[in-house]
């Protein structure tokens, strides 16, 4: 990367990530102030192609919306088996914006990723900022946690007929 | 107990040397307020009344002195109080803590830290206060107003009995006012709750109110309630305002039956002129120990009112003696006998039933189950953390609630779940479970504490020497220290740019004086250097003469000017309505403490240019430009012409500073040590990039075998112990936390290690690393009782205690209790047959 390219890494990127923040379903019809903070707060990123970005089992307080390149989604324990491969404006690993988790996957990027990355730290000071705001993120992360599960339930329900012993509810 | 302690045992127990004292002084002081009065009697009758100069002379010293002496007294009697006052206060305080810290854990799982700060900050205040008045402030007045009547009884007993007759209306009629302010002013605090509450509600439901157009609805309750806390808050006041009325009519009522009275026994020849006027000074006299003694009665009140509920809040036993009180603490075996242990949290609530199990000294233990099975709470009554409420544990053969808090830190090691990290360094954080044993806070036990070495072992073993090597090469080394370390580090420059240089070549901006460096100031980039002289250092140079001369030389001065204004503006757009906090300023070049002049300069800036501000504004803005990273900040935009014209002015800069101020710089070279920058900026002349996710740790590891053979390895971990974690250790991860905290119990080296999924933040190589020196350094040394949240790593235990619901249902090594294929096996298979 040449110099040039990088200084404009500032003002105009930083209205740029506002535009990106507003449309994300978890923020969208937030006030601007939050949004603004936020998109201030947010770091971008480069990651080489083949680079980890978060590795299973792994305690990482950031979630990533990704801006270019292509990274995927993987498991890497017991055997490494390929999931989804995931691009632009998808924002990936948003629980561990609530509260300190290990992942769940692996996400590797696959061409050179660009990333908007937030940190929990950041996320969870500008909640404390505007009280009334965490309420409303709360329950658009919920609506989506409820489509996701939907979106499982509906799929998964026919081909695994064993999964219906323990669906619904949460393990232990 | 101190909760028990009524608010007279701090006054008794106060310094009564100074006690004793204040009393003399008030005597004294009482004395000397009498007097003048006696003198003014004698300046009108005697002197005045027969001519007499050098009487007056006298009388008018005396007086003087008088006066004088009195407001020393007053002054030092002030002095006093406050002392006996913050004394106590501060006693107060520091025993209250004492007694809240040993406080059972079940205490605070239901108060909260905010009750304990507004404890101990503000509500012992008032009691602790008092006691400095508790008893200067009564006897003074008491005895001042005594002494006023009694001389007012000497100059007339008729005159005087007449004027103390007010006192009994006052004394019935002001209580009864006061009650009643007392009711409506109850009445002005729920009414002003329920307006708040009614304009939260309709500012919540604005969209209702627009949509329906109910403005004039809204408008009607609103004014409903308003107009009722008008009448209420007339009625308070206007009773207020009554009391300070009564008792100022009763107050000059006095003068009025003074003179009526006094004025007809002076024209009849039965008072002198002199005595009425000192009558009338004694009379205004009474008024002010009589306010004093009020609202001395008030404080005390509130004051014993507080004070009890403070008390009572904290009037809780604690649980376990602190130290022993007749022989030293106990060097014990760790051998752990648990007997039917049970522990309820309320009646019928049992979190542990029936436990039961023996531990050898050496042996070790892992615990696993369900979620809520009781795992925490087992190892939480072993280490002494909570008191069982059944059964009994013997730790070396003592029953653990008769042990001591001693005993049991000297002997046994835990890492908690979430373990806390204090505020300080990482080594104060390594040491802080071994100063905690022997240093038993008596003098001359001065605390045992580990060495450089054994904190270098132990980081190593949890897997955090990387983190803190990272720490210490970050670090800037405080100039001239050490020539010798310069010349290791510049060795170790050369090796790591012919090494590494091209392999990391993208996660490095190394210092090119061709161009731009995006992860460095603007005046970084523009000296290329670090400043030798104070008014060349970066947070002088925006008032320094010289350089702004320079800047208009090379026509940078606009540009940055604008680029300061747009920081300074953008940061108010984003960062103008929040609290500031240190976390919020990290992309922005302002600092924290300078956002409040920033504020007002941003003010001006809307309608202002550049050009119209003054050269001290002007400053301001160029520090901010100057302390702009166009990698990391981004509030205002470095435009890349302005990036050249920098990088331009770079060699006119040099070429001319060093013909003026030949001293004024170092400038960054290769062969040169790099003052005020980090050993890491250092080492790879030049910046890690932040951009890039890992460059700092890929540096790192590339870097250790060159620091290893330069011996220089060991020195630089010293210097990152000293890196400061931050209130909770939110500078680190984590993990790091996690493995600070397993890093200061292995500290210890305690018989007994309890470990409460002491690992359950880390990486699976992190943990496996952790399990590896348990196995290997610490099995058959020291008991260990492990519970763990993950199953692959409790192969090699000697037992295996499988809980659920309280129990201990299953116990055994661990091939045999995959053999009986029970609950341990089903885990270990993840097969689950219920919840």
């Amino acid at each position: 990367m040449s110099s040039s390219t990088e200084s404009k890494q500032s003002t105009k990127d930083c209205k740029d990530n506002l535009q990106l923040l507003m449309h994300l379903p978890m923020l969208s019809g937030l006030p601007m102030e939050p949004i603004k903070l936020l998109a201030y707060l947010c770091k971008r990123h480069v990651f080489r192609p083949g680079q980890t970005i978060f590795r299973q089992e792994e305690v990482d307080a950031n979630a990533y919306l990704i801006l270019s390149g292509k990274a995927r989604l993987l498991l890497e324990e017991p055997q490494e088996i390929a999931l989804v491969e995931v691009g632009e404006m998808d924002f990936i690993g948003v629980l561990s914006l609530f509260c300190e988790m290990k992942r769940i996957y692996t996400l590797r990027a696959e061409t050179e990723v660009v990333s908007l990355t937030l940190s929990r730290e950041k996320f969870q000071k500008t909640l404390e900022q505007f009280p009334d705001v965490g309420p409303r993120i709360f329950e658009a992360t919920a609506r989506s946690i409820i489509r996701w599960e939907t979106h499982f339930v509906r799929e998964h329900l026919a081909k695994c007929p064993e999964c219906r012993n323990h669906m619904g509810i949460p393990p232990t | 107990m101190i909760t028990r302690r009524p608010l007279f045992y701090w006054v008794k127990t106060s310094n009564w040397k100074l006690q004793i004292l204040l009393l003399i002084l008030i005597a004294v002081g009482v004395a000397a307020r009498v007097f003048p009065l006696e003198m003014q009697k004698r300046i009108v009758n005697q002197a005045i009344g027969l001519g007499k100069l050098n009487l007056l002379f006298l009388y008018c010293g005396l007086y003087l002195a008088a006066v004088f002496l009195a407001s020393v007294i007053k002054f030092l009697i002030n002095v006093i109080q406050t002392h006996l006052g913050q004394q106590t206060l501060a006693r107060l305080r520091k025993e209250l803590y004492a007694h809240i810290l040993t406080l059972p854990m079940s205490f605070f799982r239901r108060t909260s830290s905010g009750m304990v700060v507004s404890a101990l900050v503000t509500e012992v205040v008032s009691a602790g206060e008092l006691v400095g008045q508790a008893i200067a402030v009564p006897i003074n007045n008491i005895l001042t107003l005594l002494a006023f009547t009694g001389f007012m009884f000497y100059l007339n007993p008729l005159l005087a009995s007449l004027s103390l007759t007010i006192y009994p209306f006052i004394l019935f009629s002001i209580p009864i006012l006061q009650r009643r302010a007392n009711v409506e002013n109850k009445k002005r605090v729920d009414a002003t709750r329920s307006l708040s509450s009614k304009v939260g509600e309709t500012i919540s439901g604005i969209h209702e109110v627009h949509g329906n157009g109910s403005y004039h609805i809204e408008n009607r309750r609103f004014g409903e309630l308003v107009q009722e806390l008008l009448h209420i808050r007339v009625r308070w006041n206007v009773y207020r305002y009554a009391i300070k009325g009564l008792n100022n009519l009763f107050q000059n009522m006095g003068p009025f039956l003074l003179f009526i009275v006094g004025g007809y026994l002076a024209i009849n020849g039965r008072f002198d002129l002199g005595a009425l006027v000192a009558f009338l000074s004694a009379y205004e006299k009474l008024y002010d120990p009589w306010k004093e003694l009020m609202e001395f009665y008030q404080t005390y009140q509130e004051a014993s009112v507080s004070y009890r509920r403070l008390m009572e809040y904290f009037d809780e036993q604690p649980e376990f003696a602190l130290t022993p009180p007749d022989r030293e603490p106990y060097e014990l075996a760790a051998s752990i006998q648990v007997r039917d242990l049970s522990f309820s949290v309320a009646p019928r609530v049992h979190l542990l039933q029936k436990v039961s199990f023996d531990l050898e000294p050496g042996q070790s233990m892992a615990v696993v189950g369900f979620s809520g099975s009781g795992k925490s709470t087992l190892v939480h009554c072993i280490g002494q953390l909570y008191r069982y409420s059944g059964g009994s544990v013997k730790f070396g053969g003592h029953e653990v609630f008769e042990l001591t808090k001693q005993d049991v830190v000297r002997n046994a090691g835990i890492v908690a779940q979430t373990p806390y990290i204090f505020d300080g360094t990482i080594k104060e954080n390594l040491r802080y479970a071994c100063e905690a044993i022997y240093d038993s806070g008596k003098e001359g036990d001065a605390p045992r504490l580990p060495s450089l070495d054994e904190m270098i072992e132990v980081i190593q073993q949890v897997g955090l020497f990387m983190d803190v090597l990272r720490f210490g090469l970050n670090t800037v080394i405080e100039e001239d220290e050490d020539r010798e370390l310069h010349e290791r580090i510049i060795r170790i420059r050369y090796r790591f740019q012919s090494e590494f240089g091209e392999i990391l070549g993208d996660d490095i901006e190394f210092f090119d004086i061709k161009r731009y460096l995006i992860f460095s100031s603007v005046a970084s980039n523009l000296t290329f250097g670090t400043a030798q002289q104070d008014p060349f250092k970066s947070e002088n140079l925006s008032r320094n003469h010289y350089f702004l001369w320079f800047l208009e030389e090379s026509r940078l001065k606009q540009p940055l000017l604008e680029l300061g204004r747009d920081a300074a503006l953008q940061t108010m757009d984003i960062l103008g309505k929040i609290v500031p906090d240190a976390l919020f300023f990290e992309q922005s070049p302002m600092e924290p403490d300078e956002f409040e002049d920033y504020t007002i300069l941003s003010q001006k800036l809307q309608t202002s240019s550049t050009e119209e501000l003054g050269g001290a504004e002007q400053a301001m803005l160029l520090k901010l430009a100057l302390r702009f990273v166009a990698g990391v900040h981004t509030t205002g935009e470095l435009q890349p012409g302005l990036q050249d014209s920098v990088v331009q002015a770079r060699r006119e800069f040099r070429d001319q500073i060093q013909a003026d101020h030949p001293e004024a710089f170092s400038f960054y070279r290769m062969s040169g040590y790099l003052p005020s920058l980090s050993i890491l900026d250092n080492i790879l002349f030049g910046r890690s990039r932040m951009d890039i996710p890992g460059a700092q740790e890929r540096i790192a590891k590339s870097l250790m075998q060159l620091l290893i053979e330069e011996d220089l390895l060991e020195r630089i971990v010293e210097v990152g112990m000293d890196f400061r974690v931050g209130p909770k250790g939110d500078r680190l991860s984590g993990g790091q936390r996690q493995k600070l905290a397993i890093a200061r119990t292995f500290l210890k080296n305690s018989p007994l290690l309890i470990l409460d999924e002491a690992t359950s933040a880390l990486d699976n190589a992190s943990q496996k690393r952790i399990q590896g020196v348990l196995e290997s350094r610490w099995k058959g040394r020291s008991t260990i009782i492990a519970v763990a949240h993950r199953l692959d790593t409790i192969r090699n235990y000697d037992k295996i205690a499988v809980m659920k619901a309280g129990k201990i249902v299953e116990m055994g090594a661990f091939d045999e209790l995959l053999e009986r294929k029970g609950i341990l096996y089903e885990l270990v298979h993840g097969v689950k047959t219920e919840y």
